[in-house]
């Protein structure tokens, strides 16, 4: 019998808490506000990296290294949004994938920064003591719900509706005299931050940095995650990563004992069950477990 | 003076492949007006279809390339019928077409992954000669690619642009109604056009795996300049693809003899954003 909160077991239940919380902030760019984001994993992994370097290359307190890395990643996002929102959403997706790679890219090569390939750590956890990585889970866990309260609440603002308005006619949008690129710099910059966020808090997760973490599976996953459950259902992203992400990388790692010559398969049958998942859901369901098989109307 | 002929050089015979990806990648968007990012596992494909004939069955490399470039366009037909012609049916939007296309390209690398494994696999051809061209060294094999594809893509050219097939494609993707009312068969001008991208595609992989290796990340990792490509040459412009492609074979060759190949990849996604918003804000002005 295998104990339900092992190491192993917290380790797993913050990394599908990290990818709730950015599903759901995917939920906002891409359900509410129709903005294609596929570089999840640059800000991610810049958040990640920003917070590693400045902890433990710069020796910054804790608290202050997590607030700069946010804020790195805010000035960033602020940079690229600047330059792809206004786009089409093929040159949306293209740039943004353009940017994850970059930043995969620069982590390979400034090693004297983050010790490339070999690896950067060992990043701590924020409190000492025995219970280090279950307060972390316990950060995570109230951060997330925060997140999906945030998005449920939003849907229903008056700012939301103006990022639905423009979604779903811009041009509309904006000869009703709204600043629809304004609107849509600050929520980018905004959201893709909180991915920042979730990165910085990844780092004590997984302790030790390197590059490979930074593949396009991230993104992929979160994406598959938020088409699953629903892209414009605040839960979307929850149920999703619970469909997708919880019983790959917590139930069937942590629980199901494989034999050592499946270990390898595993992951890569994940990504493509993945991958057919995607297809079929958005054949037969475009909107989700969560959602209508019709589109729904719009009350603008 | 010698580094301007190498980069030329080079960076032409690092373009045979892109030609022939970027045509066979703009002909599925200017047709069906959306991305197809699963056209990296058709260039995949082909490579692996190659390695297949060339190392398995024992046949020629040079005789490999006709099947393989059939089957892959067999399969780019498949996934026409089986995926994206159903897709396109049920009003999937453009957006989701191109996250449909995404999970496509997963579900087949990974599949790919499955039988093939991560390892890296070289094509058994006899040692190419070597040459001297401009003052800069080149094998058998490159000088074969560069004359192969400058022929595959002037026939594809004088396809698109003067041929009855071509025209009716272009009459579909510009007026589909109008085509329909002028007695124009809709599936097997798509299934001719699909056919014709994936054998495009599939001798892209083929190329490029003969300049390098094979694995099954050879699509994906060529895909994103692919689409960039088609986005530079103005998107669903196959003249555009053609010469944008070339371009940028020459300006990555250029920066790869200065600078290492990660860095290189870095300045030209950089240099892409940077093109992205100046063409923005020159159509604004």
């Amino acid at each position: 019998m295998i104990d339900l909160l092992s190491g192993y077991a917290i380790f797993s239940l913050s990394t599908v808490l990290v990818f709730v919380a950015l599903a759901t902030l995917l939920h906002l760019q891409f359900g509410l506000a129709g903005i294609v984001n596929f570089g999840v994993v640059g800000f991610w992994g810049l958040g990640m990296y920003a917070f590693g370097i400045l902890l433990l290359n710069f020796q910054l307190p804790y608290f202050v290294a997590l607030i700069l890395a946010v804020a790195i990643v805010a000035l960033v996002a602020f940079v690229l949004g600047w330059v792809v929102l206004d786009l089409d959403s093929q040159a949306q997706l293209v740039a943004t994938l353009a940017f994850a790679a970059v930043i995969a890219d620069l982590v390979t090569t400034e090693k004297w920064l983050t010790k490339g390939v070999v690896g950067l750590g060992t990043v701590p956890h924020p409190f000492g003591g025995a219970q280090s990585a279950l307060w972390l889970l316990l950060i995570l866990l109230v951060l997330t719900v925060g997140v999906i309260v945030y998005a449920r609440l939003l849907g229903r603002s008056p700012f939301g509706r103006l990022l639905a308005a423009i979604r779903d006619n811009e041009v509309l949008a904006r000869n009703l005299g709204k600043d629809t690129s304004r609107a849509k710099l600050i929520f980018f910059t905004l959201t893709s931050a909180g991915m920042g966020l979730f990165g910085a808090l990844s780092a004590p997760v997984r302790q030790f940095l390197t590059p490979d973490l930074l593949g396009p599976g991230v993104t992929f996953s979160v994406w598959i995650a938020l088409i699953v459950g629903g892209k414009r259902w605040p839960l979307g992203g929850l149920l999703g990563v619970l469909l997708t992400i919880f019983v790959f990388d917590f139930l069937i790692e942590t629980y199901l004992r494989v034999p050592s010559d499946w270990a390898q398969i595993i992951p890569i049958l994940k990504l493509m069950l993945y991958g057919v998942t995607l297809v079929l859901v958005l054949l037969f369901r475009p909107f989700g477990l969560l959602g209508d098989r019709r589109q729904p109307t719009s009350h603008l | 003076m010698s580094v301007v002929t190498s980069a030329l050089v080079l960076g032409l015979i690092e373009a045979a492949p892109l030609v022939l990806a970027a045509m066979g990648f703009t002909l599925i968007y200017y047709l069906n007006g959306f991305t197809n990012v699963a056209f990296a596992e058709n260039i995949t494909f082909g490579a692996f279809f190659a390695v297949i004939f060339t190392s398995i069955l024992g046949l020629d490399f040079y005789l490999s390339i006709i099947p393989a470039s059939l089957l892959s366009g067999a399969v780019s037909v498949l996934t026409y019928l089986c995926i994206f012609r159903p897709a396109l049916r049920r009003g999937v939007g453009p957006t989701e077409m191109i996250i449909l296309s995404v999970g496509l390209s997963f579900a087949l690398r990974y599949g790919a992954r499955l039988i093939f494994g991560g390892d890296l696999y070289y094509f058994d051809t006899v040692s190419p000669e070597y040459y001297a061209f401009l003052g800069v060294g080149v094998t058998s094999f490159q000088i074969t690619a560069l004359v192969l594809v400058a022929v595959l893509a002037s026939l594809l050219y004088v396809f698109i642009y003067r041929t009855r097939y071509g025209e009716m494609m272009r009459a579909l993707a510009n007026n589909e109604e109008l085509a329909l009312a002028s007695g124009i068969n809709p599936t097997l001008v798509s299934v001719l056009i699909w056919f014709i991208a994936g054998v495009a595609g599939g001798l892209a992989g083929v190329f490029f795996g003969v300049f390098s290796f094979v694995n099954t990340l050879v699509g994906w990792n060529l895909i994103l300049i692919v689409i960039m490509i088609s986005i530079i040459g103005g998107v669903g412009s196959i003249r555009g693809a053609l010469i944008a492609s070339v371009v940028v074979g020459i300006v990555t060759s250029s920066i790869s003899l200065v600078a290492t190949p990660l860095y290189g990849e870095v300045l030209l996604l950089v240099l892409f954003i940077a093109f992205l918003k100046i063409r923005q804000m020159r159509a604004r002005a």
